[in-house]
């Protein structure tokens, strides 16, 4: 599909390419790099399937499915955020402000307060935690609120601001029902609900990445048939509407794409915050007036920003790695307060 | 006949914003729609542009009742402007007239030549064609009132209406707004209805005024049969006369200041 770009001038030229490079460069480097100094040739020795059982696991089996976890969470969170962020019409939507996140959390708190209480109500030994449900766990959590929110919007007439409203207080009060769960259970396995609640890409498996890929792909294959309706969802109704666009129906579908692409990400990987609002103002920032580019640098930024993020709370914390949810926040504070100084 | 509406209602929660609001315009025909503030213009040209759903009536398109059709079936036949429509901040002029093609390119098609003739058209009619890769923001509002006509004028649409189209423009750009209306009537055949506030631009740019008094029609005929009837006077509270400019022209509406005259006087 043709992007008709009108008249791109030169820095266009590079930011796609050199965004690209950045991806390989972070992976790379997320692959290298890490708690267990292995050298060079022993991890490319991994990689091709030679190497020393304990250099094939830690790359194959550990490195690997939590970079290409973060890989795709990133681009997921990322391209919710920038789809939040045009259907409201308000740069500060974000899964995390939208109840998205706030959903997943209070049925991932939910599930396990049920199964791990039900199977063993000694709330001081730490047992096998069924952690591969959380992902479906998380992500049903996050649709119902993006289904309330929903079903809000539309008795509101989709007025951007009462969405976010209704977002913030439907996630405020998800919010507080699952801390309420939490600290009335306390117990602990508070330890895996608030590592989770950070967002973490610790211990992430292949299944998590393949819970997520089917998510990705169907995120990626959509943006060609919603790229224009993006465009004109930037405007009011009206003008939208005058302009050809069915409004609700674009609305809805551009709605029920990032709640999907945001409430499996949570799945995996814990609300990781501020990449779904940051990101797209990145992207933006790069893209200048260059329209076409902020979608592509948005997914590309956002495996960057994840990737780089969970490679620094890697070998920041030592063993005791930070999770990637606190470093988005960190780094993330900063670049706002930049973008912010740029709004008049 | 392009655009008609028949006792089309519109209700606003129970309070009636129109009433009863029947019109039929020919071809190329400019036609002024003029009224107090709140008196249901805006409200009646949403209701022709299927932005709003008449509670009674029907609107219709050469005959093609508006509720029926789709956004884009609509788009391709109508241009709606709004009132002080906004758009992102960072868009450019080009960018913004490009959206006007949607009802012709729809989700996938690629911008053909026809495509890209109609956007240099839309953006030479409104002078823009050496602004079109600046931002919104940096053009002043006359400049943006202008881009987004060019918008609208990108669609190719026969009927065009106008909310206010030339509401906060220095008299310059008025009169450019209004010459460029007059133009797409006689020499493109495009049905012009528009809300306007100055009553003496509308008397002299259209071919026939609705004035509308609380969402009812009150006058619909030519702008010498408006000057008349004495309505101007009554509708607006005010007091003035018309004057002859032009033996053939409509006259000219001369209104008295007279808040600002008795204290003096």
């Amino acid at each position: 599909m043709s992007l008709n770009a009108p008249a791109i001038g030169q820095p266009s030229r590079w930011i796609l390419p050199a965004a690209l490079v950045l991806v390989l460069l972070s992976f790379v480097a997320a692959v290298f790099l890490g708690i267990v100094d292995l050298p060079a040739r022993d991890v490319l020795s991994a990689l091709t399937g030679t190497g020393s059982p304990e250099a094939r696991s830690i790359i194959l089996d550990i490195r690997l499915p939590r970079i290409v976890t973060g890989i795709l969470a990133g681009m997921q969170f990322a391209l919710a955020g920038l789809f939040l962020q045009t259907i409201t019409r308000n740069p500060l939507a974000d899964p995390s402000l939208m109840g998205v996140s706030q959903g997943a959390t209070l049925t991932v708190t939910v599930f396990l307060l049920f199964t791990v209480y039900l199977a063993n109500p000694d709330s001081y030994s730490v047992n096998e935690l069924p952690i591969a449900w959380l992902p479906p766990a998380g992500m049903i959590g996050g649709m119902l609120a993006g289904g309330i929110i929903y079903l809000l919007a539309f008795r509101l007439d989709l007025s951007p601001l009462r969405i976010t409203l209704c977002g913030i207080a439907i996630g405020a009060v998800l919010h507080a029902v699952a801390i309420g769960l939490i600290a009335g259970w306390g117990s602990a396995r508070i330890e895996i609900i608030l590592e989770w609640l950070s967002g973490s890409l610790y211990a992430r498996t292949w299944d998590h990445a393949l819970f997520l890929l089917p998510f990705t792909i169907a995120g990626l294959a959509m943006l060609p048939l919603i790229y224009r309706p993006l465009i004109l969802l930037r405007f009011d109704p009206a003008v939208a509407r005058s302009f050809g666009l069915s409004y609700k129906r674009q609305f809805s579908l551009v709605l029920l794409v990032s709640c999907a692409l945001a409430a499996s990400a949570v799945g995996a990987v814990g609300p990781v915050v501020f990449v779904g609002l940051i990101v797209p103002h990145l992207a933006r920032f790069l893209a200048g007036r260059h329209f076409p580019l902020v979608l592509p640098l948005t997914v590309v930024l956002g495996a960057v920003i994840v990737t780089l993020g969970d490679l620094i709370g890697r070998l920041a914390g030592g063993p005791e790695e930070v999770p990637i949810g606190v470093v988005t926040a960190l780094m993330g504070v900063p670049v706002l307060l930049a973008l912010l100084r740029k709004v008049p | 006949m392009p655009l008609t509406a028949s006792h089309l209602s519109v209700l606003y929660g129970r309070r009636k914003a129109l009433t009863d609001f029947s019109l039929s315009m020919e071809k190329g025909e400019i036609r002024a729609l003029i009224g107090p503030n709140g008196s249901g213009k805006s409200t009646a040209l949403q209701a022709l542009a299927g932005l709003l759903t008449p509670s009674d009536g029907r609107a219709e398109i050469e005959g093609v009742a508006v509720a029926s059709m789709s956004r884009r079936a609509i788009a391709k036949k109508l241009a709606f402007l709004p009132q002080q429509p906004t758009a992102p901040d960072e868009m450019t002029i080009a960018q913004l007239v490009r959206q006007g093609r949607f009802p012709h390119v729809g989700l996938f098609r690629s911008y053909d030549r026809k495509d890209e003739a109609a956007i240099e058209w839309a953006l030479e009619s409104t002078g823009l064609t050496r602004f079109a890769d600046r931002t919104l923001q940096e053009l002043s509002g006359g400049e943006r009132q202008r881009a987004w006509i060019s918008a609208a004028l990108a669609q190719e649409a026969d009927i065009l209406l106008l909310d206010e189209p030339t509401s906060f423009l220095d008299i310059g750009y008025q009169v450019e707004v209004l010459d460029l209306v007059h133009r797409l009537s006689r020499e493109r055949g495009v049905t012009i209805l528009m809300a306007i506030h100055d009553i003496n631009q509308a008397i002299a740019v259209s071919d026939r005024i609705c004035l509308l008094e609380k969402g009812e029609l009150r006058f619909d005929g030519a702008p010498r049969a408006l000057a008349e009837s004495g309505l101007i006077e009554r509708t607006f509270r005010v007091k003035g006369r018309f004057v002859e400019v032009a033996p053939d022209k409509p006259p000219h509406f001369d209104v008295e200041l007279t808040k600002l005259h008795r204290p003096g006087s």
